[in-house]
């Protein structure tokens, strides 16, 4: 089990030497059993850290976000970020590492095991408790979690709240880490891919029909885009104009940049980016699902990202986030790799 | 015009609306959308808040505005495209979401009307539904002049009394409505109205969540536009758009020209909502941004809300649904914010 | 009776092999369906998974993208990376229901003006009886 005094005095420590400039961790909410990510500079405020299986939260995106501050800083402070990360977290701060986004060196990793368990997902522990107020969720022994609610507190098995994401994790341990904190215990998964073969089961007509209602939902708030930790790039096809305008950039550059998706948030244009974005992810994607999670239209976003990871798999035995030091998926390829679709 | 209706008369009531096009809160893996419905089982009233606001159906997020394109003999046409004419009718609309209407009335019938709006505006009936319990955790409809039985913006509000519904009509075309199902509604009893009262006022002290003293607000905003502040309270913003989206008072739109086929040249130029959080949405040609960063950006959806909109209409621009709390990734809380605001400094 | 259905083929063709593989048919006047909208491209590598979302939403019946043999590449290993990137998007397409035969890929050398035509013929029959590609079509 984590012991939260242990990581707390490891955070006070490492803020009061100095050896960290801030802490990104996870802090009680204003209201209700959600955590909420908080950055904590003051050893004194370390108190606020918390950890259980509402810690949700992929922090590393704050990561991507302190090295664009960073750019624009004319004195930056180029400490290293304390960062509270889980399994699927870590292997995030690995594919960063792996695309010289970051180095080793920006961040100092406090790393969570999520032991036989992972986080809760929000709707399904809703489901379970029929509209029951959480007041607080722990972890307990033996792969549960202790749910208390507002007239009192219950065991509930963690199968039966967990996220899909952690149903299917292979790591539900940090891969890379400063320090951790936990026990390694490695679950036994035996379908990681369960999920994805739900879908591609269902008949070619089923499947259209599945995504065609699906991703006409989506009201394009881009949250899938803004809560990804990979998603890291200045300008997005989808953005209407480009960012990447500098002072000397002609008029013409300016409207020559190409309309790939309309605004209107209709079938065809939502199709494009969503599948981009999911091809943009091939090889890159965690398995995090904060994508899926944070969408407000409850759209299985995830299985676009888990069907990419399921072919570089099957296809190019290539896996995500074990190692920085291997080359990305697209930018490399083996003699071998298939080619019976190719006439 | 005040009226009782039994619950299962309403079928019959609605059935007698089939010249209406019919929208009403319907369950979809697992959350709640309006939707139009075919027949009067489909309609739920037993739900809490909806996703998205019925603002949806009024100010869409696509409107078409013009049709252009070239002709066989290669002249240019432009068409106007308005709204379908049609009478609507959405039932099911919670307090706030009619009020965030009257909000979005003031912003586009000011000197120039917005006719696409209005239009849709004036051919649809709210019927509204009153809240007896609050239907989300992050209600605070009585910290911004509102309340769970508040009558701004509706045709009709029904409020729930077991077996029945009280029914009260606020217009014409609230009449109108239930003259159509004439026979089906009967005057109520004193005793009705004494239950009525009751179920209003203990459904206001349901309400988990307020903002004290919201009125300090503005001007406390008014000397905070260059605060550190912002900075701290966005540091965990994500930068995307689901608070605004979601608001049911959030109305900004962006305008552009979508080319459907090059040969033969067509195309519409259409109207699709716009959103404060995302970064093109000051982003000059220059290459300038004048809100830079989330700090400037959250701090524009709060300062439009609870200040330059009270100046300039009176009234907040937020009628306290709890939607950009409960869907915020990270726990970005508004009453938070606003209770952290007043007592700044 | 109704006019025969004649799909609409987008094909991405490589500049060194594919491309010219197309045009040694055109001056070889051999026959082959005129359904097809070439697009040269530097390279089969450059081939970005939008052109092909974008192809299919502006109307395109079926899509081809088209390189030199393994090892053939001008540019040595571009088509590798086209392998491996249109397995992927292959595999994307299938997942949201469009018809597999929609997406194909092939390698044309600048000698094979045959085996283009061949291609080309094939698609078009296996279009045909797939009817119009409404599914990521922009609708109005």
């Amino acid at each position: 089990m984590v012991k939260l005094e242990d990581l707390k005095k490891e955070a006070t420590q490492i803020l009061k030497s100095g050896k960290v400039k801030y802490i990104i961790g996870y802090a009680k909410g204003a209201d209700g059993f959600m955590p909420i990510p908080t950055f904590i500079s003051d050893p004194e405020d370390v108190e606020n850290l918390t950890w259980n299986p509402a810690c949700v939260h992929n922090l590393t995106k704050f990561i991507v976000d302190e090295k664009k501050r960073l750019k624009k800083d004319k004195n930056p402070d180029n400490r290293p970020i304390g960062i509270i990360v889980k399994g699927c977290d870590s292997r995030a701060i690995n594919v960063l590492l792996q695309e010289k986004y970051i180095d080793r060196d920006d961040v100092y990793l406090l790393g969570v095991s999520c032991e036989k368990t992972g986080v809760v997902d929000e709707k399904k522990l809703a489901k379970t408790l029929k509209g029951q107020r959480v007041v607080q969720i722990d972890f307990e022994d033996n792969g549960n979690f202790l749910v208390t609610t507002e007239s009192g507190s219950e065991k509930i098995p963690a199968e039966d709240v967990l996220a899909e994401r952690c149903i299917e994790c292979k790591a539900n341990f940090p891969v890379v880490f400063d320090i951790v904190f936990g026990e390694k215990i490695k679950r036994q998964v035996d379908k990681p891919f369960q999920s994805v073969e739900t879908i591609e089961d269902l008949s070619q007509e089923d499947r259209w029909k599945f995504w065609k209602e699906q991703l006409d939902k989506c009201i394009r708030c881009y949250a899938c885009r803004s809560v990804c930790p990979m998603c890291y790039c200045d300008e997005c096809v989808v953005d209407t104009i480009s960012f990447a305008v500098e002072p000397d950039t002609s008029a013409e550059e300016k409207a020559q940049k190409i309309k790939w998706i309309e605004k209107s948030p209709n079938l065809s244009e939502n199709i494009v980016y969503h599948l981009t974005r999911a091809m943009h992810l091939a090889g890159r994607c965690i398995d995090c699902g904060e994508c899926e999670r944070v969408c407000p239209l409850d759209i299985p976003i995830r299985f676009l990202n888990k069907k990419m990871e399921k072919d570089a798999k099957n296809f190019f035995d290539y896996e995500v986030g074990f190692d920085p030091d291997q080359p990305s998926l697209v930018s490399s390829f083996k003699d071998e790799d298939p080619e019976d679709f190719i006439r | 015009m005040e009226k009782i209706l039994q619950k299962k008369s309403f079928p019959k009531w609605v059935e007698k609306l089939d010249a209406y096009e019919i929208y009403s809160p319907v369950k979809k893996d697992n959350t709640w959308s309006y939707e139009i419905i075919n027949t009067p089982g489909d309609i739920e009233l037993d739900y809490p808040n909806a996703v998205q606001a019925p603002k949806k159906i009024i100010n869409p997020q696509r409107e078409v505005f013009l049709e252009f394109g070239r002709s066989d003999d290669d002249t240019l046409e432009v068409t106007e495209v308005l709204p379908e004419e049609k009478s609507v009718v959405i039932f099911g609309v919670r307090p706030c979401d009619a009020k965030a209407l009257t909000l979005t009335d003031l912003v586009f019938s000011e000197d120039i009307k917005d006719n696409y709006y209005g239009k849709r505006r004036k051919q649809t009936a709210i019927i509204g539904l009153a809240c007896n319990t609050p239907p989300s955790p992050n209600c605070f409809c009585t910290s911004v002049d509102g309340s769970p039985h508040s009558e701004d913006g509706f045709d009709i509000l029904l409020t729930d009394l077991g077996d029945r519904y009280f029914v009260k009509s606020l217009t014409n075309m609230g009449n109108d409505l239930i003259n159509l199902g004439k026979g089906l509604f009967v005057a109520p009893k004193a005793n009705e109205k004494k239950e009525l009262a009751k179920i209003h006022a203990d459904a206001e002290k349901k309400l988990k969540r307020q903002v004290n003293d919201v009125e300090k607000i503005p001007p406390k905003l008014k000397e905070m536009f260059e605060s550190a502040f912002w900075d701290e309270e966005s540091m965990s913003c994500l930068r995307c758009g689901i608070c605004t989206y979601l608001c049911p008072t959030c109305h900004c739109f962006d305008i552009s020209d979508e080319v459907t086929s090059v040969a033969p040249f067509k195309g519409y130029r259409i109207r699709t909502w716009d959103n404060c959080q995302f970064p093109d949405f000051t982003m000059h040609s220059s290459g300038h941004n004048p809100r830079p960063d989330k700090a400037s950006r959250l701090r524009q959806r709060i300062m439009h809300k609870y200040q330059y909109f009270v100046e300039r209409y009176d009234h907040y621009q937020c009628t306290g649904c709890g939607r950009c709390i409960s869907k915020c990734p990270v726990g970005i809380d508004i009453i938070e914010v606003l209770n952290k605001v007043r007592d700044y400094g | 009776m109704a006019e025969e259905f004649e799909p609409r083929i987008v094909a991405f063709l490589c500049k060194w092999c594919s491309s010219a593989g197309s045009d040694l048919a055109g001056v070889s006047r051999m026959e082959y369906p005129p359904n097809v909208i070439p697009i040269q491209v530097m390279c089969s590598g450059s081939v970005s998974p939008l052109y092909i979302l974008s192809a299919f939403k502006k109307g395109a019946d079926g899509v081809l993208v088209s390189g030199c043999h393994p090892g053939d590449c001008h540019y040595i290993k571009g088509n590798f990376y086209a392998r491996r990137r249109i397995a992927l998007v292959k595999g994307q397409l299938e997942f949201i229901g469009l018809e597999p035969e929609r997406f194909q890929m092939s390698w044309v050398s600048a000698a094979e003006g045959l085996k283009y035509t061949e291609i080309i013929k094939d698609f078009v029959n296996t279009l045909k009886p797939l009817g119009p590609q409404t599914k990521l079509r922009r609708n109005p």
